[in-house]
Parts: structure tokens; C-alpha cells; sequence
């Protein structure tokens, strides 16, 4: 502090030290200093001398400046100082408010100082990255000057910093948190910071957008008041224009984010004209040209269209015309208003619609067109203003032939409507008034209700207008060549020029494209004649022009000439220039027109902008229309009559040609219904085949199923003859339920044989007890015993003989049943049992032989209908036949290859048995070297060693 | 025009995988096979519908190419969604994918859902990437994970709806913060719109008494 002090002091009193003395002690302080406070008082003393020693703090201290930034992070005040400083260094603005007598090499020379300073700061772009990290400071000390800086670096060398905040992650985005800071000031500042870092900088602005800028700007307008707020509004409109100027994408999302809506309220203005600040005036000319950026002509048509469609939808055009038809509106804000409209209705059908539907206030109501025609042809009306309508006008006529044709309804004969006054009735007013401009304003617009629409251009020609008593009327076009022809006599003000230009214009497109006007120009005889004198004659520079333009409607008659005027055909006119003119002159003078220094400009874009009146010479339509016919005409003229009757010829054989042409196509027409004719017929009898081989297929399953049927039978009937001729056969191949059956009938013969076989035992043991009986009984009878025992005996004896009688019937019975059951066995297979009654076996053959006879007549004829089909296989089966040899083929291929394989195989082996005998005999070799006592060192022996260790291991361990 | 949120969705990936064409198919339902290459960033909006809500998508596409990467960058934060796209016939834009995913991690607010998308899925004959592999990447980073084409439309839709479904999710549970716009998300003008129906279906009931 005591330091400071002293050099304050010394300052003041004793000698002076210099200025650049003074700071070099304090940059010493700030650099070495350990006192934060020391460095804080030297900081703050370089901010007080910046300004007056502007050029020696910037070239001593400001390193030392941007090390405080650096390394005293924590201190605030210190921060802010050195911020506010650097400021100082950099920024030019602040020379303005010392004093305005300075002369401009001072101005300049500080200009010099802040962009030799800025260089110095930007040298390392590390210093910008830290101010935007300071800039997240909240406090205000740091982040107000550091806003600051960053502008003022900015304005002085904005693409380079643009740069640098667009490489640095989230630079932009804390850029845009200014917008959101509470304090105003900042806010406000935050605002001028974002326009200077969007300038012509498109991804910043598309950042800038993404970051909800739109959003905020038009809260931030609607805070302020809108219209009525003060420069903060014009500042958010003017970053507004910025983002959107140009900037498709962004102009896209101001769109899908529906803020065109928000525009709306903007323009409630009212009819209370209680204050028009230049502020609002200001405010609302920016909002206007908005609005402009919107639907500027230059946009792609489709963008365009839609944001043009999203202003009529929200009632923004509607409001618009609300302040063009209300009074009190300052005449640039109308001017601008027309201009804005213009835009906005222009090529959009609904909207023009809309515009002509318009009517003013007044008593009684007009129509809003009337009314600014009549301002358009109004001499006391500024220039801007009168430009606008014809801007307004034009727009509202720009592809749009409902527009045109009601405005050329309002001149014709039927439609004329002589209570109020008309648009048709102001143009023609304009047309012959004795003011150039409205005269040239009027042809520009006419020609524009003639642009591109034939049905208008010939509707025009029907005009006749009343002259003076006893005259009889003039048609339009007449009317017009006359005032051109006589323009010397007419007293005007304004430049003569400018009525011949306009007048020549609206000639030039009325007659182009349309022959009738051609022949209705040329019907009058001096029309020709005044246009030959005109472009022939050697005129002085003013001239020129009008020179070349009556060479481009000479030419426009030459080339859309019908010659149906046996005295103007074309090649009479040709001639004509040849003869008065001579071909290179006109086309040079021709040529006049597109090299006048006006035409380009006028070719740039739609809206009529000139800086004086005696510049408005140009329509831009109309430039279009000499890009489209200069070329042509000079062709035209350059044509030799023969040529041209050589092209007339190319052109008749190209007709017949065409004729030719349409003949073969309706040729080809009617080949192509009778095609589809056939086709059709095709596809019908496709379907029916298809219908008739899925029945054949049927009936093929059928054949196949009745084949079988027929097969067994034949089968059946082959065993019956073979079990008749030879009875020892037995039935082999037998249909399965029949074996079953058979089987079944064999087993129960076995089992009555066996109960057959067991009765036969029992009676063999009953005659044996018979016979013992018997024997016992004659011994009984031979020996002593007396007759009753004997008695006793015959009875048992008759009792057994009766059961021997009874088993006999039983057997007997069981016999029967037993031949009953062979019999059915038979019966069920004939061939089962050998040797049985041939007479059933007969009359069963006849049956058979009676359906088999059925069977085979139905065979024969399933047999032809095979026949058939068999013939319809073929064809497939000669395709597979095709097939199958290609496989063949293959096949045969591949057992090549499989040889092929084969042999190499045994090629391989051969030579692994080769191989393996060389082994054998080196290492025969090697032993018998070995045992003649030399030491062989082969790898291979080396090689071979380890896997005998190994084998030695094995063993070793086998015999564990 | 009215919606009950607007979403803010960013599209990365490598250049000539095809997110121009993504954004151009799901806005305008067409697909052109000559694209320009993005400068900067582009901008494409769409209303979609979610759970009967209607939702306004604010896509951003960005180019794809290095030199822009430092621009691009700038639209990470503000964004609720992101479309991280590669090309299933190049793998060197599949193996890119680790990059762009730190980045945008890096970036962007931590609850940012991200779409990983195969495109060109139209072009099986000269597939390098398998869809298993996009799968897998998908499950080990937590991303969803969906295979397009932009050429035949097919889950372009799909694509762009199911972020904007698991948004929506997010929502629901409380994890954004609707409020700051930061987050890429925003409600609509006239969220509870509940009122405005109900003089229209007394007037239904007036109208019927009449008929009595």
C-alpha cells in the first residue's frame, strides 16, 4: 500500500516519472508480489492508467494481466480488476465518449491498438478457453467484465475466437446460461455477446438454437413488452435475425417449433397511434423483417410455402393486413408492413386469395388492392412506399391465374363496372399519366397480370378506350404504341426514359408467346416503320436502351409470328432488318439490354429496390423474359430464307414423322389391348388345365388303386388254379386275414386230433381190460369156479362192451365234427385243404372268372386313359432322362476325380514305403558307421535320440 | 400442433452409415440414395404417439465426419435421446462405437437414452457385423439395441419410437427432471387438457334432449 501510495504521490508532486515507468513498477509488483493485497492494489492501479496509457499497459502488463487470471483464481476482486483492464486494452468503443473532436487518424489509431492487442490475447487460444471458464463465476465482478471481454474480443476478431468457443466442449452452452442470469445487467450484456459470436457463423447459430435461444429470446421479448420494450427487444430481435438469416436448418426449427405462432401478437398494434417511439418503430421494423426471413423469395420454395401456410393458419397475414389498411401507421413501418405482406402472400394461392378478399375501412369498403394501387399511381407517395405496392401488387399476381385474370376482367367491356373505381381503371390511368413513374409502375404491373397466361394476353387485346368526342376508340396495345411513337409531344415529368422503358416492357411480354397479339401489333402499319427508325437511327448513351428494346420486340414479332399478315410475315420482317438495319446491328443493339449496368442488378431478386427513382428501369420478371429471348431471337434473325425453308421442311417431314409416329402408337395401342386380350385368355385356359391335371392326377390314384385290386385278384385266382392242378401246393402267398384264419382252423384240427388220438388210447385200454377180462373169464370158466362168478363177470363185461359202444358213437360224432370242421376249413381256404369237392370249387371259378372278366375290361380302359397320360410323361420323363445324364455325367466326373484321389493316395503311400525304406537303410548306414568306430553327429540322430530315452523311460516304468 | 412433451434427440455415428437417411425416412417417409454429407448439424421434427400422448420429436443429425466431431459435441448435453448408428456391411464404424459411446457418456446428462441401431440391414449379402455382435454391445453398455434400414423403412419407425417410449418410461418413474429444459425435455403449452372437453360433450347431451 505504501508504495502505491508513493508513486500516487510521486505522481502529483515530485519529478515526474513516466508513465511507462510507473507501470513497468507496478507489472514488477504484480509479478512478484506475495501479498495477494500488494498484487490487488497494482492490478487496480493499471485499470485506473489503461485507458490513458493505453498503448504501455498493453505492451508490459498484459501478460502479467492474464497470469493474475490464471493463478489468483479464489480472489474475485483481483479477477475483475485485471478483467476490466484487458477491457480497456481491447476494447475501441470507449474513445467515442471522450471527445467527438478527435480526428479520425486517432479513431483509427486505437482501432489499430485493440486489434493488435487482441492478436496478442488470442495468440494462445488457451486464454479464450480460460475467460469462458471465468465466465462461470458467479460473481459479479468477474462475470460482468469477463462478458464484456469476450465481446469486444469478438468485435475485433470474430471469426478466429468463433473458433475457438465452437472447438471447446460446452463453450456455447455457457455462453447461453447468460441468458438466464437473474441479473440484468448481465442478461443484457449476454445479449450483445451472443449477436457479435453469431455473426456469419452458421454452426454456432445452429448451436446457439439447440440450446432453446428461441425460446428464451421471445420470453424474453414478451417480458420486455414486446413492440413497446425497450433495447433489449431490439437486441433479442437482432440475435433473433442473426440465427435465422440464411440458416435453412434453423429457420426449419424455428417453424416445427411453432414460433411463428409467437409472432402473432407482435403486430396487435391496434388503431391507438398514441405513441410511435422511434424505439417501437425500430422494434417493429426488425420484427417485420422476421417475418421477411420467413418467406424470403430466396428459400427454397418448399420451406417457403409451408412457413407461408403455418402465417395465414395463425392469423398472422390477417393481422398484418390489419396494420396495412390502418391509419396513423408511420410510413416506413407501412412501407415495410406492404413489403412483409408481399412476402408472405407470394406464389401462395390461399394467401392471395386472402389479400384480394382484403377490404379498408372506409366508406364504402374497398378493396385493399384498389386502395394501394392508388398509392402506387399516386404522385405525393414516397418512392419506398409506391415500390412496396408494386412489389405488393406483383406477389399478389406471381403464379397465381385466378389473380390475373380478375384483374384483367376489371378493363374488359362486359365486366366494367363504372360506379367505383377499379384496379383496371387506376393501371390505365397510370398508363397515360403525365408522371413517368406511375407510368412505368402501371406497365410493370399490367405485364405482370400478363405473365405466363395466353387466355389474359388475348383477353387485353379486346380493351378499347374512349378518346376524345368524335374519335373513334383506340385498343390498349394501339394506345400504348401511340404514346411510345409520340413521346416527344407529351409534356411529363420524370424522365422520358423511363415511360418508353415501361411501355416497351409491357409490349414486349404481352405479345411474346402469343400470335394474335403478334398480328395485332403488326395490323398497324406504322408500328413497323416507327421500330426500324428507332433502332436504326444512331442515338446518343440514354437511348440505348429503348434502342434495344424495340429490337427485342421487332424480334419477338419475327419469332412468334403466325405470318398470317401477307405484308409482315416473317421473312419480309427479316428482310426488313437486313435490308434497313442490317443483322449484326440489330443483334448488337439487341445485346444492349442485358449489358446495361441496371439489368443485373434488377435480375438478383423479386423486389423492386432502387436508390433513386431514375433508376427504376428494370422489372426482374422481365429480365427473365430477355435471358429466355435474346438467344432465340438472334438465331431467328440470323436464318438464311433457306435454311428457314429447310427447317420448314424438317418440320413437315418431322410432322409426317409424328403422324407416322401416332399412327404405329395407336397401332401399338391396339396390339397392346389385344395382348392383354390374350393374356387374359391364357391365364383362364392355365387355370382350367391346371383344374384338368389335378383331376387326371385323381383319376391316375384310382387307376393305380383299381391296378391293385386287380393285381391280388389275379394273385387269388393264380393260387385257386394252381391248388386245383396241384393239389399238394399250399397256399403260400395268401392274403394275410385268410392265413390268420387258416391258422386258426389248423390249430383246432390239431386239437380234435389230439383228443381223436387221446379217445383212441383210452378204448386201446379198455379192449386190453376187455381182453385181460376175457382171459381171466375163460380161465375162470376152464378152471373150477362155478358158473355165477362167470355171470357176474359178462355182466361187467356187457356193461363195458355198451361203454365201449357209447365211446365209439362218441368217436364217431367227434369224427364227423372233426370232417364238419375240415370241411369249413375248406370252405374258407380252399387250397388249405387238399382234395376237396371240386364242384364248390367250380362254381366259386366262375364267379371269380365272371368278375375278373369285369375287373379286366375296366383295366383295358383305365389302361387306354395311362396310355395318354404316359404321353403327357413323357416329356418330363425325357427331362429327367436330360437330368438324370447330367448326373450321370457328374457322376462319372467325380469317379474320376475319386480315381484321381485314389492314385494320388497310393502315389502318397508308395512314396511313404519309399521314404520309410531310406530311413531303414541310413540307419543301417549310421550303425555300420558306428560300429566302424566314426562318430556321426547327425540332428537327425540327435533327433532320434530323445524318443528312445523316452522309450527307455516307458520301460522303465513298465517294469515297475 | 399441440403436444404433451417434445423430446430432443441427437443422431450420431460414423459418416455414411446412414443417419441423414434415418432422420429423412422417419420424417418424410422417402429414402435417397445419394446423400450429401452433413455439414454441421440438421434439423428434422415429427409428432408421434405414445400411450395415447402426443409427443413432439426435435431430432438433430450431425455429421459423421472427424473434422466436425468438436461441433457435434455441443448437442450432446441438451439432448434426452440419442440414435448411435453404425453401418452392419463396415465393421470399422461396429469398432468405432466404444468411442462414440465415451463421448457421448462424457457429454451428455447421465439419464440419456441411447438407441445403438445396425443399419443397411436391406444388405444381408454384405453383412460384416452380425446381429449378435450389435446385441451383445448392446447388453454389455445397457443401450437398446435395434437392426434398420432406412432403405426399406423397415424398424425405422420402430427405432425412433421405442426411445422415445423409453423417455417416456423415464419420465414416469421420476428419473428426469422435467423441468430443466437442459435435459432435452419439455412438457406442452396446454398439458391438462381435460377441461376443454367438457363443454363439448355436455352441448352432445343438449342436442340429444332435443331430439326428445
Amino acid at each position: 500500500m505504501n508504495f502505491f501510495r508513493g508513486v500516487m504521490g510521486g505522481q502529483a508532486a515530485g519529478p515526474q516519472p513516466s508513465g511507462a515507468e510507473t507501470i513497468q513498477k507496478l507489472c514488477d509488483r504484480v509479478a512478484s508480489s506475495t501479498l495477494l493485497e500488494d498484487r490487488r492494489d497494482a492490478v487496480r492501479a493499471l485499470k485506473s492508467l489503461s485507458k490513458k496509457y493505453r498503448m504501455e499497459v498493453g505492451t508490459q502488463a498484459m501478460d502479467h494481466l492474464i497470469n493474475i487470471l490464471q493463478t489468483d483464481r479464489s480472489d474475485s476482486e483481483i479477477l475483475g480488476y485485471s478483467l476490466d483492464t484487458l477491457y480497456n486494452l481491447i476494447c475501441n468503443d470507449e474513445e467515442e465518449e471522450q471527445d467527438e473532436s478527435e480526428d479520425e487518424s486517432a479513431q483509427k489509431q486505437a482501432d489499430d491498438l485493440g486489434a493488435l492487442f487482441t492478436e496478442k490475447f488470442i495468440q494462445d487460444p488457451e486464454h479464450v478457453t480460460l475467460l469462458l471458464t471465468l465466465l462461470e463465476e458467479f460473481d459479479f465482478h468477474v462475470r460482468w467484465p469477463g462478458v464484456k471481454l469476450l465481446t469486444a474480443l469478438l468485435k475485433n476478431q470474430g471469426p478466429q475466437i468463433q473458433g475457438i468457443i465452437l472447438v471447446s466442449p460446452m463453450g456455447v452452452s455457457r455462453l447461453m446460461d447468460l441468458l438466464a442470469d437473474s441479473r440484468e445487467v448481465i442478461r443484457n450484456d449476454g445479449l450483445l455477446l451472443l449477436q457479435q459470436l453469431t455473426k456469419s457463423n452458421a454452426a454456432i447459430q445452429k448451436i446457439v438454437a439447440f440450446e432453446n435461444a428461441f425460446e428464451r429470446l421471445l420470453d424474453i421479448i414478451t417480458e420486455e413488452g414486446s413492440s413497446d420494450g425497450g433495447i433489449v427487444v431490439e437486441d433479442c430481435l437482432l440475435l433473433l435475425l442473426n440465427l435465422l438469416k440464411n440458416n435453412s436448418s434453423n429457420q426449419n426449427f424455428f417453424k416445427e417449433g411453432s414460433y411463428i405462432q409467437r409472432m402473432k401478437p407482435w403486430f396487435e398494434v391496434g388503431d391507438d397511434n398514441s405513441g410511435w417511439s422511434a424505439q417501437k418503430v425500430t422494434n417493429l421494423h426488425l420484427m417485420l423483417q422476421l417475418v421477411r426471413v420467413m418467406v424470403s423469395p430466396v428459400n427454397s420454395p418448399g420451406a417457403t410455402a409451408s412457413c407461408q401456410k403455418s402465417m395465414f393458419q395463425c392469423g398472422l397475414l390477417q393481422q398484418l393486413c390489419t396494420i396495412l389498411m390502418a391509419t396513423g401507421v408511420p410510413a416506413d413501418i407501412l412501407t415495410e408492413t406492404i413489403n412483409t405482406v408481399s412476402e408472405v402472400i407470394r406464389g401462395s394461392q390461399v394467401n392471395q386469395d386472402y389479400f384480394a378478399s382484403v377490404n379498408a375501412p372506409s366508406t364504402p369498403p374497398r378493396p385493399a388492392i384498389v386502395v394501394l394501387l392508388m398509392s402506387m399511381v399516386n404522385e405525393r407517395q414516397p418512392f419506398v412506399l409506391r415500390c412496396a405496392v408494386l412489389y405488393c401488387f406483383q406477389c399478389f399476381l406471381y403464379k397465381n391465374q385466378k389473380g390475373q385474370g380478375e384483374i384483367v376482367a376489371t378493363l374488359l367491356p362486359s365486366t366494367i363496372d363504372a360506379n367505383s373505381i377499379s384496379a383496371g381503371q387506376l393501371l390505365c390511368g397510370g398508363l397515360f399519366s403525365a408522371d413517368s413513374l406511375s407510368n412505368w409502375c402501371a406497365s410493370v404491373a399490367l405485364a405482370h397480370a400478363l405473365q405466363d397466361n395466353l387466355t389474359q394476353k388475348e383477353q387485353l387485346l379486346r380493351v378499347q378506350l374512349a378518346t376524345s368526342m368524335g374519335n373513334p376508340p383506340v385498343s390498349l396495345l394501339q394506345q400504348c404504341t401511340n404514346i411510345l411513337s409520340q413521346g416527344d409531344k407529351i409534356i411529363r415529368r420524370g424522365s422520358k426514359v423511363q415511360t418508353r422503358v415501361g411501355l416497351l416492357m409491357l409490349l414486349c411480354t404481352w405479345i411474346s408467346n402469343c400470335p394474335i397479339a403478334v398480328t395485332h401489333f403488326l395490323h398497324n402499319q406504322e408500328n413497323v416503320p416507327f421500330l426500324t427508325a428507332q433502332i436504326s437511327e444512331n442515338l446518343g448513351e440514354d437511348e440505348r436502351l429503348v434502342q434495344g428494346l424495340c429490337a427485342l420486340l421487332l424480334g419477338i414479332c419475327i419469332y412468334y409470328n403466325d405470318n398470317s399478315l401477307e405484308n409482315n410475315t416473317k421473312e419480309k420482317l427479316k428482310q426488313l432488318i437486313e435490308k434497313r438495319i442490317g443483322k449484326e446491328n440489330f443483334v448488337e443493339k439487341l445485346g444492349f439490354i442485358a449489358k446495361h449496368e441496371l439489368y443485373s442488378r434488377a435480375a438478383q431478386k423479386p423486389q423492386p429496390v432502387f436508390s433513386s427513382p431514375e433508376q427504376m428501369l428494370f422489372d426482374h420478371e422481365f429480365t427473365k423474359l430477355v435471358k429466355e429471348l435474346e438467344g432465340v431471337i438472334t438465331k431467328a434473325v440470323h436464318k438464311s430464307s433457306e435454311e428457314e425453308k429447310k427447317e420448314e421442311e424438317v418440320k413437315k417431314t418431322l410432322e409426317q414423322h409424328d403422324n407416322i409416329v401416332t399412327q404405329y402408337k395407336e397401332l401399338i395401342r391396339e396390339q397392346d389391348a389385344q395382348i392383354q386380350e390374350l393374356k387374359e385368355k391364357v391365364a383362364t385356359m392355365s387355370s382350367q388345365n391346371e383344374q384338368l391335371q389335378a383331376t387326371l392326377t385323381q383319376q391316375l390314384s384310382q387307376i393305380q388303386q383299381h391296378k391293385d385290386q386287380y393285381n391280388i385278384l389275379k394273385l387269388k385266382l393264380g393260387k385257386e388254379n394252381q391248388s386245383q392242378s396241384n393239389s399238394q401246393t399250399d397256399g403260400s402267398q395268401v392274403n394275410g386275414l385268410q392265413t390268420e384264419e387258416l391258422t386258426q382252423l389248423r390249430e383246432q384240427l390239431e386239437e380234435l386230433r389230439m383228443q381223436h388220438a387221446v379217445l383212441q388210447k383210452q378204448l386201446d385200454n379198455k379192449d386190453a381190460l376187455i381182453n385181460t377180462l376175457r382171459s381171466e373169464a375163460e380161465q375162470t370158466a376152464d378152471g373150477s369156479a362155478g358158473g355165477s362168478e362167470s355171470t357176474e363177470l359178462l355182466k361187467e363185461l356187457e356193461a363195458l362192451r355198451s361203454q365201449v359202444q357209447s365211446q365209439s358213437t362218441e368217436i364217431n360224432q367227434l369224427n364227423t365234427e372233426r370232417q364238419e370242421l375240415l370241411r369249413r376249413a375248406e370252405a374258407g381256404s380252399p387250397d388249405a385243404v387238399p382234395c376237396s369237392d371240386s364242384s364248390l370249387d367250380t362254381n366259386k371259378m366262375v364267379e371269380l372268372e365272371s368278375r375278373l372278366s369285369a375287373q379286366t375290361t375296366e383295366t383295358q380302359k383305365l389302361k387306354e386313359e395311362n396310355k395318354r397320360l404316359s404321353q403327357s410323361q413323357a416329356d418330363l420323363e425325357q427331362q429327367l432322362a436330360s437330368v438324370t445324364s447330367t448326373v450321370a455325367i457328374l457322376q462319372t466326373e467325380k469317379a474320376q476325380l475319386q480315381t484321381e484321389v485314389q492314385e494320388s493316395k497310393k502315389e502318397q503311400d508308395d512314396l511313404l514305403m519309399l521314404l520309410a525304406d531310406q530311413d531303414q537303410k541310413i540307419l543301417s548306414l549310421k550303425q555300420r558307421l558306428k560300429s566302424l568306430g566314426e562318430t556321426v553327429e547327425d540332428e537327425d540322430d540327435l533327433d532320434a535320440r530323445d524318443p528312445t530315452d523316452d522309450e527307455d523311460e516307458d520301460e522303465d516304468d513298465d517294469e515297475d | 400442433m399441440a403436444y404433451a412433451y417434445l423430446f430432443k434427440y441427437i443422431i450420431i455415428g460414423d459418416t455414411g452409415v446412414g443417419k441423414s437417411c434415418l432422420l429423412l425416412q422417419f420424417t418424410d417417409k422417402r429414402f435417397q440414395p445419394v446423400h450429401d454429407l452433413t455439414i454441421g448439424v440438421e434439423f428434422g421434427a415429427r409428432m408421434i404417439t405414445i400411450d395415447g400422448k402426443q409427443i413432439k420429436l426435435q431430432i438433430w443429425d450431425t455429421a459423421g465426419q472427424e473434422s466436425f466431431r468438436s461441433i457435434t459435441r455441443s448437442y450432446y448435453r441438451g439432448a434426452a435421446g440419442a440414435l448411435l448408428v453404425y453401418d452392419i456391411t463396415r465393421r470399422d464404424t461396429f469398432n468405432h462405437l466404444t468411442t462414440w459411446l465415451e463421448d457421448a457418456r462424457q457429454h451428455s446428462n447421465s439419464n440419456m437414452v441411447i438407441m445403438l441401431i445396425g443399419n443397411k440391414s436391406d444388405l444381408e449379402s454384405r453383412r460384416e457385423v452380425k446381429k449378435e455382435e450389435g446385441e451383445a454391445f448392446a447388453r454389455e453398455h445397457g443401450l437398446i439395441f435395434m437392426e434398420t434400414s432406412a432403405k426399406t423403412a423397415s424398424n425405422v419407425e420402430e427405432a425412433f419410437i421405442n426411445t422415445a417410449k423409453e423417455i417416456y418410461e423415464k419420465i414416469q418413474e421420476g428419473v428426469f427432471d422435467i423441468n430443466n429444459e437442459a435435459n432435452g425435455i419439455k412438457i406442452g403449452p396446454q398439458h391438462p387438457t381435460t377441461n376443454s372437453t367438457l363443454p363439448g360433450s355436455q352441448g352432445g347431451q343438449q342436442a340429444g334432449g332435443g331430439c326428445c
